[in-house]
């Protein structure tokens, strides 16, 4: 598949671990890098969901320590624990080293994955690990999904990286004819639970049709198979720990412009976050925002600019409406998706509003709003709203501001939907 | 191809008439191991005769015979470890055969029957897929699924893991049995490409049978065949006579070894012809001659020519023929008797296996969805309900429910 070099040579460039493995920045608001040219947004930097500080990175809601023993009472000790300031990509390397180590089993393989990957997420770990479990394959989507499945069948955890979640395509028979059916089909008499499928996903400012894609609801029919999206480094470490050890083949998304733009500090020991949870990140009793990945930060963006427009989008901002309490939701898992946690929320509520970057028709949002309008009818104040990609074939170049679903799309959607 | 049209040639041990062929040196079989292949050669036509009228009598929804490739299928498996993997390839190009390779492993043909009925002894599959589609981890035989190819690079992976495993590295292989119209498939290519530069210790065995359903292989490539395609992935490779179980035997042995030592890809080109249809949904004389048939029946039968092989070392006679024959037919009766009066899985079975570990809450049992009352009604209590409703009134379920073990009381109770 076509990687355009500028990916990789940029990410050389900007690569800020030293040869000790260690982050040098200090700060993330004194940062001496230029942004991406792109511009990632400039609410990630300074986002209130990303945990700076070792003592909140530690209370992370529904950690649970894979080192504790299981059989002992449920704690959440956070003395003797450390954090590490991480980036996303970093927090992706981190949770495969700590796979790795565990599970003498475990492989990760993909196109360009020894050299350390077009993005930096495996560094170092054909070093660490040596080239037999760390090692490139042949430049075939279908056949790095099919050898996956072959290890995985054989009780081999099999960590699969495909290069960009556009390209995941030519596996897509592999993984939903095969991966997601293998259990059913044999009477659960086989299974391929040990695969894992990262992918880079979501928009990163000028990736064109071909580096931007968000295909999740592509999957979402595909009974069998999770597919799990993070918000953040945290999130990612512990839900790829997770997505790696779940008895089911994951499909894990990493939205590729928050690998280095999103930083947190993140617990160095082993945790997991659940799957197929949503987690509640802001809370609020007028208005339910949904989302995940990217986009979760343009929601927060939204919301702030509701109660305190900036003067130029005020007259578009009626003053009743900015004292809203809106309850923003990250869903996490897409599939099985937290149905549970929505509806209650919306409950509460009375007005949802999906956000996602893939387009509308059939997406993600689709799925959920006829679930929730099912469940919720006789509570629901307003129609469902979606903020979502337009139905193009893709999102073209130079027209991208134009598609993602931006802060202030999602804040007219809201306000959309408060004055229904 | 080659300036003079030439061909890789094809090995063979056997001629027509079941003797050697000057300069051939006999694989290393006994009396016991000749005998045994033969009789598990015999076996998988006589239970495709019995499967294939029954499925023209509606009794079994599908079928695929092995007609022909009856050779290819057991000296393969005869010449494997039984705890070598093996990844079939589906319902590959023409017809299906690799059940013969199972039956050498041990899986009886009550296990046959039961997966081909779909009835509640099926271990396969529940009673979930298409007849044929076998599988057994026991046996070390991956189940079958309908997507063509799918398993080539899935071989590899398996490949990747024995060699991994320090307990069977140097000792099995993965083997995928596929056939020519499979081979043209994307994931072949990306199958071959795996093996070899990865590298994973897989034997790749094409059945080349000449049809993929109607499509002659001369509309399915044209080079020289699969085997042409080995070198240019730097993979050993060998054409060999289907219709010779010894040439098989021989050369699936010498190939493992090749494996294990490599740890890299080796492909095996097996020539043969579908003497059936495709399966039971294909009348294949549309589309070629009954008399080619008939006449590829007769000259070059891999059966016949190994008996006569059998007969000429004093192994094998017509009264032993006879009684071979009476046996198995004996044997398939009984099992075909038993599978057919027995009933289906519990209905229930339509909603297990989807995933491992916790439920989603979509399919999610009755008892954990009642802890909460709103998610109440998800698909199996929506199922049940329904039954419950129009079970008796509605006459395609109600016919359909007296199949099920249970009668669907499971989801009901």
């Amino acid at each position: 598949m076509f990687t355009p070099c500028k990916f990789a040579v940029r990410a050389a460039r900007r690569s800020t671990i030293p040869k000790n493995g260690t982050c040098r920045r200090q700060s993330t608001a004194t940062q001496i890098e230029p942004p991406p040219p792109g511009g990632h947004l400039p609410s990630i930097s300074s986002s209130q969901l990303l945990r700076t500080t070792r003592e909140s990175a530690l209370r992370t809601s529904g950690i649970l320590w894979a080192d504790e023993d299981d059989s002992g009472p449920t704690r959440n000790i956070v003395g003797g624990r450390e954090t590490r300031k991480m980036n996303t990509y970093q927090a992706v390397r981190d949770a495969l080293s700590i796979a790795m180590m565990k599970d003498d089993s475990a492989v990760v393989f993909g196109e360009d994955v020894a050299f350390g990957g077009v993005f930096r997420c495996t560094m170092g770990l054909a070093e660490e690990f040596g080239r037999e479990r760390v090692f490139n394959t042949p430049l075939t989507e279908q056949g790095i999904a099919g050898f996956g499945i072959g290890l995985a069948s054989m009780g081999h955890t099999a960590i699969a990286e495909i290069q960009f979640a556009d390209y995941i395509f030519p596996a897509f028979d592999q993984l939903v004819n095969e991966a997601a059916k293998f259990r059913y089909r044999s009477g659960g008499q086989f299974n391929v639970g040990k695969l894992t499928v990262r992918t880079p996903t979501m928009s990163v400012g000028h990736g064109g049709l071909y580096h931007s894609q968000s295909p999740e609801g592509y999957f979402m029919g595909a009974a069998g198979l999770k597919i799990v999206i993070p918000r953040s480094p945290i999130q990612a470490k512990g839900l790829l720990l997770a997505s790696i050890r779940d008895p089911n083949p994951c499909i894990f998304m990493e939205p590729k412009i928050l690998y280095r733009s999103a930083v947190e500090q993140v617990p160095i020991d082993d945790f997991e976050l659940s799957l197929g949870r949503a987690e509640i990140l802001v809370s609020g009793s007028d208005l339910t925002v949904l989302t995940w990945g990217t986009p979760v930060y343009h929601c927060e963006t939204a919301i702030h600019m509701l109660s305190s427009p900036p003067p130029s989008l005020a007259p578009h901002v009626p003053a009743s409406l900015r004292s809203a309490k809106i309850e923003l939701i990250d869903l996490r898992t897409i599939l099985p998706w937290d149905v549970e946690t929505v509806t209650e929320s919306v409950r509460r509520t009375g007005r949802l509003v999906i956000v996602h970057e893939a387009g509308m028709t059939a997406g993600p949002g689709a799925e959920i709003s006829a679930e929730v309008q099912k469940r919720c009818f006789l509570k629901l104040d307003a129609p469902v709203k979606r903020v979502t990609g337009w139905d193009t074939p893709g999102a073209a170049l130079q027209y991208e501001k134009f598609n993602i679903p931006d802060a202030v799309r999602i804040l007219d959607g809201i306000v959309e939907t408060l004055m229904y | 191809v080659t300036a003079d049209g030439a061909q890789i040639p094809t090995y063979r041990i056997l001629d027509g008439s079941g003797g050697p062929i000057d300069g051939a040196v006999l694989p290393d079989i006994d009396e016991a191991f000749a005998r045994r292949i033969y009789e598990n050669m015999l076996l998988c036509p006589t239970l495709d005769n019995l499967l294939y009228n029954i499925q023209r009598q509606g009794k079994i929804s599908f079928y695929m015979t092995a007609y022909g490739e009856e050779a290819t299928i057991v000296g393969s498996a005869a010449a494997l470890a039984l705890d070598d993997e093996i990844c079939i390839d589906n319902m590959a190009t023409g017809q299906y055969r690799e059940m013969g390779v199972l039956l050498w492993r041990g899986f009886t043909i009550d296990q046959v029957m039961a997966q081909c009925f779909g009835n509640e002894d099926d271990t396969s599959g529940k009673g979930r897929q298409m007849p044929v589609h076998f599988g057994s981890p026991a046996h070390h035989f991956h189940t079958i699924s309908s997507p063509l190819a799918t398993q080539i690079p899935q071989a590899a992976g398996v490949g990747y893991a024995l060699k991994r495993d320090p307990a069977r590295r140097d000792k099995n292989i993965a083997a995928v049995i596929f056939g020519e119209g499979a081979a043209s498939e994307g994931d072949f290519h990306a199958g071959m490409l795996l093996a070899s530069t990865v590298p994973s210790p897989t034997l790749f065995i094409a059945r080349n049978n000449g049809f993929a359903i109607s499509t002659p292989s001369t509309e399915q490539y044209y080079g020289d065949g699969i085997a042409a395609r080995g070198p240019g992935y730097g993979i050993d490779t060998v054409r060999v006579d289907g219709n010779d179980v010894l040439a098989v035997l021989s050369a699936v042995r010498e190939a493992k070894k090749r494996c294990l030592e490599s740890g890299r890809g080796v492909l095996l080109e097996a020539m043969s012809y579908r003497v059936g249809h495709h399966s039971t949904s294909d009348d294949s004389y549309v589309y070629r001659a009954r008399a080619e048939v008939e006449d590829r029946k007769r000259i070059d039968n891999p059966i016949s020519r190994f008996r006569l092989f059998l007969e000429s070392q004093g192994w094998w006679n017509e009264e032993q023929e006879e009684a071979l024959k009476a046996k198995l037919r004996k044997d398939i009766m009984e099992a075909f008797k038993k599978a057919e009066a027995k009933k289906r899985n519990n209905l229930g079975e339509l909603f297990t296996d989807i995933y491992g570990g916790e439920e989603p809450w979509n399919i999610a049992s009755f008892f954990l969805s009642f802890i909460i009352w709103w998610l109440r009604k998800q698909q199996r209590e929506e199922l049940a309900a329904l039954l419950k409703k129009y079970g008796d009134s509605w006459e395609p379920w109600r016919n359909e429910l007296a199949k099920f073990k249970d009668q669907g009381r499971n989801l009901l109770k």
